[in-house]
């Protein structure tokens, strides 16, 4: 009988989990749902993500209403009623259509999430087979700088970077950030969770490394580029993808977190973070700008969460991969099940 | 030994109870005592007194620093009354506007014991230029004021003073009819001598007042504590000044201001420095207005800036082109019926104020304006504060200008913010918000610093958009000159027009404080001060 591959082992596994294929399904309509933000902008709500409307007036089931009253109250959700716009009201006193920016938060929030990961993912790789191919100083050397980022808690160097580089921004060489812009919080997300996947991924390399197949590689005149490329990193690969995905979440929280201390995505842009935090000024009066994109969160955490840990499962059943919020740390535990 | 302790205390107790009965002119029927918590949105640019330029920097060291001549804690218009501070009397000002003669009142002391002298006003005006405060503007004509600017070094040879008598002479190069309301701001206020000319915020100095700043960690809290040579000294001295009747205050940062007026509501706090938030001021109005809510009136001008230094608002067009572009309706609804919208450079009930309006709300006018102008730089950024509801006028004002044609990014800036707006080497400062609120009820308080030509510096400027127009920094000088008189007033009112023609701001109006305190405060008691907003000294508990 011919062999199956471990990626059609995994996926094998997956497709008989019914969570995961639920939670894949969540997170795959939360994706379509702000994928589709500039259709709703453009032809249903008329308007953009950071439009204002202050003084407008809209038509709601045939009655001409204030998009923010005389006073600042903005109006609630109107749902359908004025065909669209301004389906779940107004945002505040700017009159802003919350529906639509809730959208775009989530674009902002999934991008952050989901690029973070990329280059967190790319950095740890990279640190991994390079401590872990060569030892010696340079998984010493390697091992102290990461040691230095995860002294500090990872909410306060996000904090720390964000408000000091909200001013001046980027400028390195060709890379140039402006103080507001969305690339800020992606990089600095991406460069803080770095120690907690280059870790664990080091201590795999380490391992992979006395093996006998980058032995036999070696003797058959393989230099470093090769064994690292072809023979470490498609090992590592598997931890890689499960750590990546639990990464999202983590990314996205933290990301929730700093926008919400305003060190993260500025205005007038939008992320869910941002949104809770522009909701909590108006908590007493107007709850449901802080329930919504919250709830947005938390639906987005479960769904990437419960897949991520169904994916771990599938990769290799009999490892488990501890995760812990971003301030803690992924620690592979590798306890028989 | 027991025995001359005892004594001691009797007389002790015989002298606090005189020494308060002289100190407190006014009655009062309710506690004494206690600690008074406060919430300040933001902790002081300074608390420093040559440096603070912000009402809550004034506010922290109303009662703490006493200036020659000072404010009168008292309401409206009687709060503007200068009075004796340290000094004995109001000056005495030569037939030619040039030289005033003080005494500082003999025996008063630091609280830490040092002596008060009358050389240490000198060395407080050279330690104010030595910190390149931006209230050194006020005091440029005081004979050798300019040359100890530039060089840091000798003194300012327009100041004499004599420690053993008080007297204290300043000589100016020039008439300048606002002077005795400048001795009366925070900047001149006296600190030993020897006092570093570094920003003391973190270790404030030693006070003159009925309070002494006993703790303070910059971007958290403070707090203050009776000054001991108040009871001693200072209140026999100082009659016409309260005594205070809380016995500590603690004043904490708490950035958000629905947390504040949530800490209010509960009693965790006693009273919020910043008005209610927009958000909350129509509820807060219906439950607590009279017991513990009042709106309170404030001279102010809420505006933006444009920098006319560089492009794209080096044009005229393109600033007329904004101002038209602000809608008051708008402006009202986002400050939730709080501002009062106006396009003067002078806010209502600031003599020489006249209503007019250059730049009706016209977006295709602004447009048309854009297009005939049509700048080559359209990228621009959009400075504002990040508390409600600045924060939401630097998103208006972003998206107004993206409608007229500008590609506008914003800039949310915490407590630093006017800081980093005045630094004019702060990259990209092209438009942004800013207030000015009372300094003194002259015209001038406006004009000069904020528009005058002399009055933009590399640090602390307060001139954010950068004007320097020789003629009509010429009618600034000439009207500083004058006496407030009802033509003077016109002529102000005249070049409030002439400046609003050159569109260096686009004004947006007048903001109505507010005053919020917790159930167990009397409020009745509380005096709400033109300049210094809610004096703390005026806070007692049911």
């Amino acid at each position: 009988m011919e062999g199956r591959g471990p990626w059609y082992l995994t996926y094998r596994r997956l497709r008989s989990n019914r969570f995961a294929l639920a939670a894949l399904a969540l997170f795959l309509a939360i994706g379509a749902f702000v994928l589709a933000a500039p259709l709703w902008a453009d032809w249903v709500a008329h308007t953009g993500p950071n439009e204002t409307h202050t003084t407008e007036k809209i038509e709601v089931g045939g009655e001409k209403r204030e998009v923010v009253n005389s006073d600042g109250t903005p109006i609630g959700p109107v749902w359908l009623d004025a065909g669209g716009r301004f389906f779940l009201g107004a945002d505040g006193r700017l009159g802003r259509d919350e529906m639509v920016r809730l959208m775009y938060g989530g674009r902002t929030s999934l991008a952050i999430g989901v690029g973070a990961t990329v280059i967190t993912t790319l950095l740890a790789l990279a640190l991994a087979l390079l401590a872990g191919y060569y030892r010696g100083w340079v998984d010493t050397a390697i091992s102290r700088v990461l040691d230095v980022v995860w002294a500090f808690p990872v909410m306060l160097l996000g904090i720390a970077l964000g408000t000091a580089l909200a001013i001046s921004g980027i400028d390195i060489g060709p890379l140039t950030i402006s103080g507001g812009s969305t690339w800020l919080p992606l990089l600095i997300i991406g460069f803080v969770l770095v120690p907690y996947m280059a870790r664990p991924l080091r201590g795999e390399a380490l391992a992979l490394r006395e093996r006998e197949f980058v032995e036999a590689a070696e003797a058959q005149g393989s230099g470093p580029l090769r064994v690292m490329l072809n023979e470490l990193l498609p090992n590592l690969l598997p931890t890689a993808i499960v750590l990546a995905t639990l990464n999202v979440v983590n990314a996205m929280l933290l990301e929730a977190g700093l926008s919400f201390l305003g060190a993260g995505v500025q205005e007038p842009d939008s992320s869910w973070g941002s949104m809770v935090a522009e909701g909590v000024e108006v908590l007493a009066t107007t709850p449901l700008l802080t329930i919504l994109p919250g709830l947005m969160i938390l639906l987005t955490v479960l769904a990437v969460n419960v897949f991520g840990d169904a994916l771990r499962d599938a990769t290799d059943p009999r490892s488990k991969v501890h995760l812990e919020s971003h301030t803690g740390s992924y620690e592979p535990d590798r306890r028989a099940v | 030994m027991r025995k001359l302790g005892a004594v001691l205390a009797s007389i002790g107790l015989v002298a606090t109870f005189a020494f308060a009965s002289c100190g407190d002119s006014e009655s009062s029927s309710g506690n004494e005592g206690g600690t008074l918590k406060v919430n300040f949105a933001y902790f002081p640019d300074y608390l420093d007194p040559q440096l603070s330029q912000t009402v809550e920097g004034w506010a922290s060291m109303y009662n703490t620093y006493i200036p020659l001549l000072t404010y009168a804690h008292a309401e409206n218009e009687g709060g503007s009354e200068v009075v004796p501070g340290l000094a004995e009397d109001l000056p005495e000002i030569s037939e030619d506007g040039k030289t005033y003669e003080l005494t500082l009142r003999k025996g008063l002391k630091y609280s830490d014991g040092t002596p008060v002298r009358a050389s240490d006003f000198k060395a407080s005006v050279e330690r104010l230029f030595e910190l390149d405060s931006g209230g050194s503007t006020f005091f440029t004509g005081i004979v050798g004021a300019e040359e100890f600017a530039e060089t840091k070094k000798g003194e300012i040879r327009g100041i004499e003073t004599n420690d053993r008598t008080g007297e204290i002479t300043i000589r100016l190069t020039e008439p300048r009819g606002t002077f005795v309301r400048e001795l009366a701001m925070m900047y001149t206020a006296p600190l030993p001598a020897d006092t570093p000319a570094t920003n003391l915020s973190g270790n404030p100095p030693p006070a003159t007042g009925p309070y002494e700043i006993v703790e303070s960690n910059p971007e958290r809290n403070w707090a203050y504590a009776r000054n001991p040579q108040w009871e001693r000294n200072n209140a026999e001295l100082l009659p016409d000044l309260p005594d205070g009747h809380v016995d500590r205050i603690e004043a904490e940062v708490v950035s958000n201001p629905a947390i504040q007026v949530d800490d209010v509501e509960s009693g965790k706090t006693h009273w919020m420095f910043d008005p209610v938030p927009p958000d909350r001021v129509a509820s807060v109005r219906q439950q607590y207005e009279g017991t513990q809510f009042e709106p309170q009136p404030s001279i102010n001008t809420y505006f933006f800036w444009m920098n006319t230094t560089r492009a794209p608002f080096d044009d005229l067009k393109v600033r007329q082109a904004v101002n038209h572009a602000i809608e008051p309706a708008a402006v009202e609804r986002i400050h939730a019926g709080t501002m009062d919208s106006g396009q003067q450079i002078l806010p209502p009930g600031m003599p020489g104020y006249e209503e007019y309006e250059l730049y009706p709300y016209d977006l295709e006018k602004a447009k048309a304006l854009m297009e005939e102008a049509d700048p080559s730089d359209r990228s621009v950024t959009v400075w504002s504060d990040n508390l409600p509801p600045n924060k939401e006028i630097g998103a208006y004002m972003q998206d107004q200008l993206e409608k007229i044609g500008f590609d506008a990014k914003l800039k949310l800036l915490g407590a630093p913010y006017f800081s980093v707006i005045g630094n004019t080497s702060t990259s990209e400062l092209d438009i942004g918000w800013a207030n000015w609120l009372l300094d003194y009820p002259h015209p001038n308080s406006f004009f000069e610093p904020l528009l005058h030509g002399e009055s933009i510096a590399p640090t602390s400027n307060g001139n954010f958009a950068q004007i320097d127009d020789p003629e009509l920094n010429a009618k600034i000088d000439r009207l500083r000159l004058q006496q407030l008189t009802p033509k003077a007033e016109d002529e102000y009112a005249q070049l409030d027009r002439e400046f609003m023609e050159q569109a260096p701001w686009a004004p947006l109006g007048s903001r109505e404080m507010s005053l919020f305190v917790s159930s167990d405060v009397d409020m009745d008691e509380v005096i709400w001060h033109p300049t210094f907003w809610a004096d703390m000294t005026s806070f007692q508990f049911e």
